[in-house]
């Protein structure tokens, strides 16, 4: 195949009638400042293990609120949490304590 | 000889009671303590350690030397109390030997001296001891009155917020503050009826037996010293399991700080006497930004070492600090209440993941070549004005330099530290170590104050010096490489980064390079007690608009000197201190770079 420099993701669903809310909604509970993020990016372009890996913070966070939690977590555990994301993000949202929160529903602690 | 009598049941059941529980922690604390920490006990025990231990002891367990710098009123009130009863019992002690001789006497025998004298059949009172005990007394007795005051105005002692106490602390409270004032009536109901006292003691006793009838004196001779007894017993059984236990902790803490024992990135055994050291005096409070400027009341040093000692500490009391440790500089019992706060958020949340961060490997893209490293470090990357600054720095010194993170390196791990998971941030440490080695620099220098701390305490760099770009550019200047032109009429202030000043202890050489271009104006908080920025890194519970109301007031502090620009040498409080004012915000780099002298 032609190496173009992109590639375009596999064609999907996401179902939320079928997927389990339950985490998601606690960690919105939570957190309730992640709804405000308008997906800019920002976040995922400054991100120093974004840079290194496929890390994608604001996939990761947006899946996760639509409950798709699978590899989610492994996913989470690539960021190096330097704070990078929260200098940077227009809605001012405290990136670092989601990343934790995240892990923390997801994780097995 | 007799030294019984009924009321002494309370007292003696008090005694027993603390001894015990004494005996029980100290034993468990100490024999969970570490092999290297021993190894520490015993080859420093008997050195000069011991002694300076023994001076550290008086000064601070019973002069308060410390407190007396917080607040002279506050320090007294803190003597009065420790030192005082201190003397009360010393020279109580000397009195019992002056008229029994030297001898064992039970311990009520020593406490309740004076109701045991006419038993035991001595009528001719030595004056000078009756005067001294009595002085002394008015010298507790002045502690307790301003301990009292403090509940009505803590200002008036030095104190805007003082700590909120749980009930059993506020049963040993109630029982401390009666003991003394009981003693007096007990003793001067003692004296009105077998005579000596001295002007105290004595004065009372004599305007007693006027106003009452022998008869009602003999009927409040007992419950007197029965209510004695009583307040006794029941401070020193709520006493270990109080804020009072700090009294008997902070003297064998103060023999194991001066043995090099300190608290780690996880918890130990010695932990448990920084923990229970800690009186609760509130001093932590008022410095602390969380309480002065949002209003966050649970969170502090004191309420943070309580929950921890009763097993009730939450995340969110853990995770809600900035780590400025302006707490930490002012704890008149000098607890490392950071590294303490660090080793609970790991025990707390620091699972180990085996696969974490392998992709480390093999993502080192590193090029170039120079005796000099330059790890901007993440902050340092998202202000590139600092960046730039910095180049032109190299680029006049004629400095090869070897750029270490320019196209996005590996954090230096300290955030990942600051919330707890130590054992993953080994891997990025590491990484980097593995990154200077490779490219044989023989200076590393970081423009930002988290690595530095890291950088110095963690990486144990050997061969390789470490140097913040403040005392780079300082020796860059000295050495006469850089040359910069001051500018007479520019004025800048400059705020203290936390982890530079009071983390790394660097507060002198941003000064010299300020100074060096212009004029510089403090603001009113400086040095150690430097406000935080509001930014950092250490806290995941705050909001942005709660950093934001700490930038402004620090900003607006910073505006207040009326200087021209506010420096910073930190890329982290650079941004958080723009969004806090309309003032040019600039990093030390910058100033020097815009005054190079080709």
């Amino acid at each position: 195949m032609i190496n173009f420099g992109f590639s375009i993701n596999r064609p999907r669903t996401i179902d939320i009638d079928r997927n389990n809310l339950r985490k998601s909604n606690e960690i919105i509970r939570e957190m309730p400042e992640l709804q405000a993020c308008i997906g800019c990016g920002s976040c995922t372009a400054t991100c120093t293990a974004g840079n290194l890996t496929e890390f994608n913070f604001r996939k990761v966070h947006t899946l996760v609120r639509r409950g798709e939690y699978q590899g989610a977590y492994e996913e989470m555990n690539k960021c190096m949490l330097c704070g990078k994301c929260r200098l940077v993000c227009p809605r001012g949202i405290n990136t670092r304590g989601i990343v934790m929160l995240i892990k923390r529903k997801l994780g097995d602690f | 000889m007799t030294f019984f009598a009924k009321f002494c049941i309370p007292f003696i059941i008090g005694e027993t009671v603390l001894f015990t529980v004494l005996a029980i922690k100290y034993f468990t604390w100490l024999r969970d303590l570490p092999k290297k920490d021993w190894k520490l006990i015993i080859t420093n025990f008997f050195s000069l350690r011991s002694i300076s231990a023994l001076g550290e002891v008086i000064s601070e367990s019973l002069l308060h030397r410390r407190i007396f710098k917080v607040n002279p009123r506050l320090g007294y009130m803190h003597m009065s109390l420790a030192f005082g009863w201190f003397l009360l019992i010393f020279v109580g002690f000397l009195e019992t030997i002056a008229y029994l001789g030297l001898r064992w006497i039970p311990l009520q025998g020593h406490v309740f001296f004076k109701y045991f004298v006419p038993l035991n059949g001595i009528s001719d009172h030595i004056p000078a001891f009756d005067f001294t005990m009595d002085l002394l007394l008015l010298f507790v007795l002045s502690g307790v009155a301003m301990a009292w005051f403090k509940r009505i105005r803590s200002r008036a002692l030095g104190m805007k917020k003082t700590t909120k106490h749980t009930f059993f602390d506020r049963i040993a409270l109630s029982a401390l503050w009666f003991i003394f004032p009981l003693r007096l009536i007990a003793e001067s109901v003692t004296t009105s009826m077998y005579g000596g006292g001295s002007f105290l003691t004595g004065s009372i006793g004599n305007a007693l037996s006027n106003i009452l009838s022998i008869n009602t004196l003999t009927h409040i001779y007992e419950p007197a010293w029965w209510l004695y007894s009583l307040a006794l017993g029941t401070f020193f059984i709520a006493m270990p399991f109080s804020r009072y236990m700090h009294i008997f902790t902070e003297i064998p803490l103060i023999f194991l700080r001066h043995y090099k024992l300190q608290p780690e990135a996880k918890e130990k055994s010695y932990d448990n006497f920084e923990v229970e050291a800690c009186s609760r005096c509130g001093i932590c409070i008022d410095p602390c930004q969380l309480q002065s400027q949002l209003g966050i009341n649970d969170v502090q040093s004191v309420y943070f070492l309580r929950d921890r000692r009763y097993n009730m500490l939450q995340q969110k009391i853990a995770n809600n600090c900035l780590m400025c440790g302006r707490c930490e500089q002012i704890c008149p019992v000098g607890i490392n209440l950071n590294t303490l706060r660090l080793n609970s958020r790991s025990s707390m949340r620091n699972i180990p993941h085996e696969g974490r961060y392998n992709y480390l490997r093999g993502v080192d893209k590193s090029f170039g070549a120079g005796k000099v490293g330059y790890f901007a470090g993440c902050m340092t990357l998202l202000t590139p004005n600092t960046l730039n600054a910095m180049r032109s720095i190299f680029e006049a010194a004629h400095e090869q330099v070897w750029w270490a993170d320019k196209d996005g390196g590996v954090c230096c791990g300290r955030p990942l530290m600051l919330s707890g998971e130590v054992d993953s941030a080994q891997k990025m440490i590491d990484y980097n170590k593995s990154l200077f080695a490779k490219h044989q620099i023989s200076t590393l220098v970081t423009s930002c104050p988290i690595c530095l701390k890291v950088f110095r305490e963690e990486y144990q760099l050997e061969g390789i010096e470490i140097l913040h770009h403040s005392e780079y550019i300082l020796r860059l200047i000295k050495q006469g490489r850089l040359k910069i032109g001051y500018q007479h009429d520019a004025t800048f202030t400059y705020h203290d980064p936390c982890e530079l000043g009071r983390g790394s202890g660097i507060y002198n050489e941003p000064r010299a390079v300020i100074e060096a271009v212009g004029k510089l104006l403090e603001p009113t908080h400086n040095r150690k007690n430097a406000l935080c920025c509001g930014s950092s890194v250490a806290n995941t519970a705050i909001s942005d608009a709660q950093q934001l109301t700490i930038a402004t007031k620090v900003a607006s502090e910073l505006e207040a000197t009326g200087a021209q620009a506010i420096v910073t040498a930190c890329p982290l409080c650079k941004k958080a201190i723009t969004r806090g004012t309309q003032q040019r915000v600039v990093d030390l780099s910058e100033i020097v770079a815009q005054n190079i002298k080709q």
